[in-house]
């Protein structure tokens, strides 16, 4: 009985942050972006609480309340002021479009079970059914990477692709030790610091944050 | 010798840091004069202690490097080729003290004093190298630091190209000497040489071949062997004079070492056509270095073809004994080696002489071409008598050095009909005809070197206002002088001395008492002796009679100051001389074939008639045949085939990201279904 929730919660929670993650293709905002990584990372903070309720972990407590303050106040937070300075942005004119992006996901969703399926056949972990979702989610943040053009969206897709890892990790191993989660915590802040520096600069030099203006750093 | 060995380092470290720190001025140049000249001293006493008392050191590493993996050892071959470190280093930093003071604020000194310290001690522990990571490591040290020091006038036209090139020829035969060691070690880099020594026999011969081959490519790239000497005209001019003297005479002798090292000592000799193949590059390299020398009016280029030339003469000795090797014939075998080294050694003094020699040249008159020199005897009379005494030695003059070794190379060769098999004995006279012919064109070019340069009259403002170089130079010049002399007066002494140094590697017997140790030296297994010191004291009686008794028959007493060659002509200037082009004309229509000479000539003519010439433009050109056939092709195709690749490097961030996730998902499918 208990088992049977544990793996449904998960399946279900792990299926919403999937579900996020794909709202980046539809939308074209930078606010949006914002608000469904929060949205996102929020759930994914309950998952862990989930997880460490049924998996007799309190260390995942903490983590999920680290997790919590860094990815839904701090990293949205920068993102706001990024995007305030940047003046409302929006990605109009994505490499690929919107349908087309919604299909390939769909796709990159079934490679991820594809790929995952062996694991997933011979894993007794209550939640392996979430297992493809995450991996999933890993392909759809990379995809948000590829296709869009705007600085800040790529930096959006690379925080849904590192909750994906969390997400893989978390589900698959019921927590790592917590000094390595709060490594990799540590981790994201750094990347998305030099990054948002990068940002900052593209927009000086080019007057934009299209990342395709840097093709011109070529001759 | 341990004490001499740590004097050694510690000197070189000395000058290194202490040129780093103190850099500029009279006081860094100094630093790093003494701490080369300490260390080379300390370097060539060991040398000398170690062939004299014919021991051997081997240091413990941990005292030198707390980590594991060196090894260093001094054996007989490494002394001698230390000993010329020594020599020509010595010579070199002391030389380089006057020379540098003339890069006071316009180029780094710091980098240059602390660069030299560093070339010298990787050099000196290269020779000592026990095992292939030290060798490459000291080789890649020696590689690095001399190609810092190529680039010390990196705002002059041509030297950051010629650095380009060094680099890249050293690196592609760094690559060889990789593969060559991993080969024979079977993998294992700090496998002692001890050990490769005893299982280089159990190899199996196509596996020994390849050893062969990669070491030829790899110390031949170092070394200058046509076609890989490309980069020796480039890289020497642009140096400093007396890095050019280093990198000459010593740094290009370091794949005279490692071939002698691998093909003598550790593979232990092999079949016939390894001394064949290196007997025909030596003396492809011989004639072809002197002829592209001829052709050169620019001084350090000359000399920079004259390298490639000796290169050549060397490596014949080493292949003649190589060949007689594998026949068995283990006396000639190592006279040929003998010849070789002796040569080395020879080379390494009158070369670095020569380039001193032009380096103050240069450094009086600021420019390297030769049609811009002349009567410099008048104005800088000690560079030109060591210059001179330079120039006698490489023409293989008696009583000088080089005359010594060539007669020795000679002799090696001349011993060929002991070969049992017709069609290698016939090859010798061969070589022994393109040697021949080598060493009268090197005369003749010398005379061209040293009769533009020094003799008649100035041909520029700046020939006329050259001034002699000062003492350290002239100091350093005379120290080399000295050992061209000495070398070539003491062969009774040097020759047993390299016996010695063979004694044992890949089976050589000890022919130390075949050389026989009274003033004349006798050939063992051969028809022919040679005393060049009954030589020089003929010469010496003669040169001292003549005048003497020209001047007892009152023969022309009074000095005359007048024009030469005077034709009735009023007012001869120096325009009217004979130009180092003129000279090298007719050689240069004999090898014609050769040379495909590029000949333009333009006439001005006066307006009103054609008798009347206002200017008339001669240029004329040699093809340089490797450039265009060899690597011109060969870059070429590099180009296109890096430009083929280029096209994956759209610039694009989306592209590389593409190709970064398509490279994960088909790892994950394979890693799914295989």
């Amino acid at each position: 009985m208990n088992d049977s929730l544990f793996s449904q919660l998960s399946t279900l929670g792990s299926s919403v942050v999937l579900l996020f993650g794909i709202t980046l293709l539809w939308r074209r905002s930078l606010r949006a972006y914002t608000g469904a990584f929060q949205w996102q990372s929020a759930v994914l903070a309950a998952m862990f609480v989930i997880i460490g309720y049924f998996g007799h972990d309190p260390e995942l407590y903490f983590v999920a309340v680290f997790f919590g303050i860094l990815k839904v106040f701090i990293l949205p937070r920068y993102l706001e002021r990024m995007e305030k300075r940047f003046g409302g942005q929006r990605e109009s004119q994505p490499y690929v479009n919107v349908a087309t992006s919604l299909i390939l996901a769909g796709l990159l969703v079934l490679l991820a079970y594809a790929i995952t399926r062996p694991l997933v056949l011979v894993s007794a972990l209550p939640t392996r059914g979430g297992l493809p979702l995450a991996m999933g989610l890993i392909f759809v943040g990379l995809f948000v990477v590829i296709t869009r053009k705007k600085a800040l969206t790529q930096i959006v897709g690379f925080l849904v692709m590192e909750n994906g890892i969390a997400l893989l990790a978390v589900l698959g191993t019921f927590g790592i030790p917590l000094i390595v989660e709060l490594g990799v915590f540590l981790d994201v802040l750094m990347g998305f610091l030099v990054m948002q520096v990068f940002v900052y600069h593209i927009h000086g030099t080019f007057e934009s944050i299209d990342v395709d203006q840097l093709n011109e750093l070529k001759h | 010798m341990m004490f001499l060995f740590l004097l050694m380092l510690s000197a070189y470290a000395l000058g290194a840091v202490g040129a780093l720190a103190l850099g500029h001025g009279t006081l860094g140049r100094g630093l790093a004069a003494l701490g080369a000249v300490v260390g080379a001293g300390a370097g060539f006493t060991l040398g000398v202690v170690a062939l004299v008392s014919g021991q051997s050191l081997s240091v413990g590493v941990p005292l030198v490097l707390p980590l594991t993996g060196f090894a260093l050892r001094l054996d007989g071959l490494g002394a001698f080729f230390l000993v010329i470190i020594g020599l020509v280093g010595a010579s070199a930093a002391l030389y380089g003290f006057g020379y540098s003071a003339a890069y006071e604020g316009r180029y780094s000194l710091r980098m240059m004093g602390a660069m030299l310290n560093v070339l010298l001690l990787s050099l000196s522990l290269q020779v000592l190298a026990e095992n292939a990571l030290t060798f490459l490591l000291t080789w890649e040290m020696v590689s690095l630091s001399a190609y810092w020091l190529v680039l010390t006038e990196h705002d002059q036209p041509g030297t950051v190209r010629a650095g380009v090139w060094y680099i890249a020829m050293t690196h592609a035969g760094f690559a060889a000497l990789v593969a060559m060691f991993l080969l024979l070690s079977g993998g294992e880099l700090t496998t002692s040489f001890a050990a490769m020594r005893s299982k280089s026999a159990l190899l199996a011969p196509p596996a020994r071949d390849a050893v062969f081959l990669l070491a030829l490519f790899g110390f031949g790239s170092k070394a200058g062997i046509v076609p890989l000497h490309v980069w020796l005209p480039m890289a020497h001019p642009v140096a400093p004079s007396h890095v050019s003297a280093l990198m000459s005479g010593v740094v290009i002798k370091m794949g005279i070492y490692g071939l002698v090292r691998m093909a003598l000592d550790l593979l232990g000799g092999g079949p016939v056509w390894w001394g064949g193949v290196v007997l025909a590059i030596g003396a492809v390299s011989a004639l072809l270095g002197v002829l592209y020398a001829l052709m050169e009016h620019d001084l350090k280029r000359l000399l920079a073809y004259h390298s490639v030339e000796n290169i050549g003469i060397i490596l014949i000795g080493i292949g003649a004994g190589l060949v007689f090797h594998s026949y068995g014939l283990m006396t000639l075998a190592a006279l040929g080696f003998i010849g070789g080294l002796y040569h080395t050694i020879n080379h390494a003094s009158f070369k670095g002489l020569l380039f001193l020699g032009a380096g103050s040249v240069l450094h009086a008159t600021h420019t390297r071409n030769m049609e811009e020199m002349g009567g410099l005897i008048k104005r800088m009379p000690w560079t030109a008598l060591f210059f001179l005494i330079g120039s006698a030695a490489i023409s293989a003059l008696p009583p000088l050095n080089g005359f010594a070794s060539e007669w020795l190379v000679f002799q090696s060769l001349l011993g060929g009909f002991n070969i049992p098999v017709p069609e290698v004995a016939v090859l010798m006279p061969v070589a022994v005809g393109m040697l021949a012919l080598t060493s009268g064109l090197a005369a003749a070019c010398f005379v061209k070197a040293f009769g533009i340069t020094f003799l008649a009259l100035p041909r520029s403002p700046e020939a006329e206002h050259a001034h002699e170089a000062p003492l350290s130079m002239r100091l350093g010049m005379a120290i080399l002088a000295l050992a061209c002399v000495g070398l070539g007066l003491a062969p009774f002494a040097v020759a047993p001395m390299l016996g010695g140094v063979l004694n044992g590697l890949g089976g050589l017997p000890d022919t130390r008492l075949a050389f026989t140790l009274n003033v004349s030296l006798q050939m063992p297994d051969a028809f022919a002796q040679m005393s060049p010191t009954l030589v020089a004291s003929g010469l010496l009686l003669i040169l001292t009679l003549v005048p003497l008794v020209m001047w007892a028959l009152r023969v022309n007493r009074k000095l005359r100051v007048s024009d030469t060659w005077g034709c009735g002509r009023v007012g001869q200037t120096p325009r009217m001389e004979y130009t180092a082009t003129a000279f090298a004309e007719p050689l240069r229509r004999v090898f014609a074939e050769l040379y495909r000479p590029s000949r333009e000539l333009t006439i001005d003519f006066h307006p009103e008639s054609k008798y009347f010439v206002q200017s008339i433009e001669y240029k004329s050109d040699i093809t340089p045949l490797f450039d265009r056939w060899l690597y011109d092709p060969f870059l070429r195709l590099v180009r296109f085939a890096a430009g083929q690749v280029r096209r994956l490097q759209a610039g694009s961030l989306h592209l590389y990201l593409v190709y970064v996730t398509l490279v994960l998902v088909l790892l994950l499918l394979a890693a799914r279904w295989f």
